[in-house]
């Protein structure tokens, strides 16, 4: 069994089973297959350096629109304007950060500094927020139906299964981040 | 928002006396741009509560305090600043997977004013 993360003196550690890493492994590749921008025909490599992509167009899969949200509510016009700007850097950012919690899997014992600890938080958010769209959570009830699924004996579907997943996920989000208030709240 | 209840005691959180003051809303009273963050029913409340903290600076209070507000209004006003500020920070928030807006102080563009309930609250709340 997973341990829950943890702050000391060696910073926060946590402890996973080669199956949870493997399983952690899986997820996160998932959604870094997701996030990498297409290559496209023609792109001036040039723009492409500097972050700036002008075909850009507003995520059809649900999952991936909720990792790249619109920045203006109601307003398609000014959010693309926004996301030719910006939403290549944001995919780096996020894939780099999955990219590092996956290079964390290769050992039983993490430890994390804060720069790793963050990485991995944002990390376990986006597999979590991938895999609610998946479970269709759309508000509070859905989520509180979801986490009443914990007995692995359980598990007989997909949706079972994938209930299962994200709830561990969550418990160990959780634990991350009480880790890293307490870290935050010692470098105060 | 969601709160995890699977935590065993050795995770409980521990007494905290944060002081950091964001000087954000210090500025001007005439901001032109607010940064929205809107609820949702995934992202736990330790974590946006600890994205306010390590992010914008905020005390722990403060966190708490604009996370609740997300939770049961379902949006908070979060930061204040000109356009260029929020977009920043907008984007930031993407990056830590929270679902941040911008939009005009004077109610936002596109006319989404009150659709959550919460909309123009946050100004009464600010200091």
């Amino acid at each position: 069994m997973a341990k829950a993360f943890k702050y000391g003196l060696k910073g926060i550690t946590g402890y996973l089973e080669p199956t949870e890493r493997e399983l952690l492994r899986s997820l996160i590749d998932d959604v870094i297959s997701m996030l990498q921008p297409e290559e496209r025909e023609g792109q001036d490599p040039l723009a492409a350096m500097i972050g700036l992509d002008m075909d850009v167009a507003e995520p059809t899969d649900r999952a991936v629109k909720r990792l790249l949200p619109n920045v203006v509510k109601n307003d398609g016009a000014a959010s693309l304007e926004f996301r030719q700007l910006t939403e290549r850097s944001l995919r780096e950012t996020k894939i780099g950060a999955l990219r590092a919690a996956a290079l964390d899997l290769d050992k039983d014992e993490i430890v994390l500094t804060p720069e790793g600890a963050r990485h991995w938080s944002m990390a376990l958010n986006d597999v979590r927020l991938v895999l609610a769209e998946r479970l269709d959570i759309q508000d509070e009830e859905d989520a509180e139906h979801v986490h009443l699924m914990q007995d692995w004996s359980q598990a007989e579907d997909v949706e079972s299964y994938l209930a299962l997943v994200y709830n561990f996920a969550t418990w160990l989000q959780e634990s991350l981040v009480q880790a890293m208030l307490q870290s935050l709240d010692t470098r105060r | 928002m969601t709160l995890s209840v699977a935590l065993g005691p050795d995770t409980q959180e521990g007494t905290r006396t944060g002081t950091a003051e964001s000087t954000d809303f210090l500025a001007a009273p005439d901001i032109p741009w607010n940064l929205v963050i809107w609820n949702d029913p995934v992202n736990l409340m330790s974590y946006v509560s600890y994205v306010f903290q390590s992010y914008f600076g905020y005390s722990e209070t403060k966190a708490n305090k604009l996370m609740m507000e997300v939770h049961k209004k379902g949006r908070s006003i979060v930061a204040s600043g000109s356009k260029e500020q929020v977009e920043r920070h907008a984007v930031a928030m993407h990056g830590f997977g929270l679902w941040a807006t911008v939009e005009k102080a004077s109610g936002g563009p596109g006319g989404n004013s009150g659709k959550s309930g919460g909309s123009g609250q946050g100004k009464g709340k600010r200091g």
